[in-house]
């Protein structure tokens, strides 16, 4: 059921026009409480919704949670998308980011490490060959955050991927809140203009 | 692409900060206000959102079966109809907004729905980041690990490694025991993923990794089967 794949490409953000155009038009039509564009509009990117929740959250059923959570929101607020400004797959990948990492910063705890498992499905990938074509993107990704040294790489991912804040970082690492914040600032501008 | 550049550096990072949830309290307060003000900064803050999500983007996962009709039956269970954007969008250009168009606005950006908890106390010392740096006959891959030991997660970076239709798969070999496998890696895409957590046992300053070719989907027998294609050892950095 559902896959999002019937689409002509995987690549999320990379979508045909054809297919953002599609999206943006479901989204509009959400917007007018249209369930059947809403279910269209599901049937096409849950599985890149669900993707982010479980790589965010590492844990499925919590991805589902957050997907649910991610779903729900879109039907209230399709209205404050625009597309004149935005891409629709951008928009809703953000929403299921902000919606796993609101969940990982609720339930983390120190008893945190037995919910972190079953790594295995992170990477729910069809086809690596298909991939190699497709996603440019992700690979001049790669290269760029491989240009970074360990550290800063490590600041990165944690703020991209669990949503931490400055203070939050500055505890964690035990540091002074301006040192975390000037090596995130650098490592950012890196990556910002090594993705350019 | 390039307009947002037109705002200094430091506004440019302020956007960032913004989309990624780094600030709090007052200074995030004002990020928000400039959102709806500053055009330009909204147009940073849509890059951003942009690069963020070709960050997190994790290609495909199929959601079970039945969340379909979780969804559509929340739906109709609270008649929750879809919020309306104050004014016609059309007669009115999103920067000359009124406040309803900025709290709507504000939504479109989930920033509302990010309902800061206040944070849980940590424990005050975060080991620090192992990281491995795994390498083998072709100078040209290399594949870089790092392990936060807080968080349980591994980073995981490729470059220049091609293996067709087989799936590389990651290993951690404790001294003289077996080896226990850290998952299948993708092959261009960085991944930040939970650490398998027998696996994660092992995962201390000196332990070799490797990483072996292995049949699509990664070794059925638990154990590498194929080539070991690439090495290295975990160190503190």
């Amino acid at each position: 059921m559902g896959k999002a794949s019937d689409l002509d490409s995987v690549g999320a953000t990379d979508l045909p026009s054809a297919g953002q155009e599609r999206l943006a038009e479901l989204l509009e039509r959400v917007a007018a409480a249209d369930r059947v564009a809403f279910e269209e509009l599901y049937r096409r990117s849950a599985g890149t919704l669900f993707a982010v929740c479980f790589r965010i959250l590492g844990d499925r059923p919590q991805a589902e949670d957050a997907l649910q959570e991610t779903c729900l929101s879109v039907w209230r607020r399709a209205a404050s998308f625009d597309r004149r400004r935005g891409n629709p797959m951008t928009w809703l990948i953000t929403l299921a980011r902000n919606r796993a990492v609101d969940r990982l910063r609720a339930r983390r705890s120190p008893a945190e490490g037995s919910l972190l498992e079953a790594g295995e499905i992170a990477d729910g990938r069809e086809s690596a060959i298909e991939e190699m074509e497709k996603d440019e993107e992700a690979r001049r990704l790669a290269e760029c955050l491989g240009m970074l040294d360990d550290k800063d790489r490590n600041f990165v991912a944690i703020s991209f991927f669990e949503g931490a804040t400055y203070p939050e970082l500055a505890r964690r690492a035990s540091m002074p809140l301006s040192t975390v914040k000037s090596r995130m600032r650098r490592a950012l501008l890196k990556l910002r203009d090594c993705l350019e | 692409v390039t307009e947002g550049r037109a705002l200094p550096d430091d506004d440019d990072l302020l956007a960032a900060e913004l989309v990624l949830g780094l600030l709090e309290g007052a200074d995030r307060v004002a990020a928000e206000a400039r959102l709806v003000s500053d055009q330009r900064f909204a147009a940073a803050v849509e890059q951003w959102q942009q690069r963020c999500a070709t960050i997190v983007d994790a290609g495909e996962l199929d959601p079970p079966a039945w969340m379909w009709r979780a969804i559509s039956a929340k739906l109709a269970a609270n008649d929750d109809a879809p919020i309306a954007v104050g004014p016609k969008r059309s007669t009115l250009r999103w920067w000359q907004a009124s406040t309803a168009l900025a709290s709507a606005l504000a939504l479109a950006f989930g920033f509302v729905a990010l309902d800061r908890r206040p944070a849980p106390v940590q424990a005050a010392v975060i080991s620090a980041p192992l990281v491995a740096v795994l390498s083998g006959s072709d100078r040209g891959i290399l594949v870089t690990v790092s392990f936060d030991r807080t968080s349980g997660r591994l980073l995981l970076t490729p470059a220049g490694l091609h293996i067709g239709k087989h799936s590389a798969e990651l290993w951690v070999i404790p001294d003289g025991r077996k080896p226990r496998s850290l998952g299948v890696i993708a092959e261009h895409d960085p991944s930040y993923r939970p650490a398998p957590s027998i696996a994660a046992e092992a995962l201390a300053p000196g332990a070799a990794l490797a990483i072996s070719l292995e049949q699509p989907g990664g070794s059925p027998s638990g154990q590498p089967t194929g080539t070991i294609i690439l090495k290295g050892k975990l160190k503190t950095i």
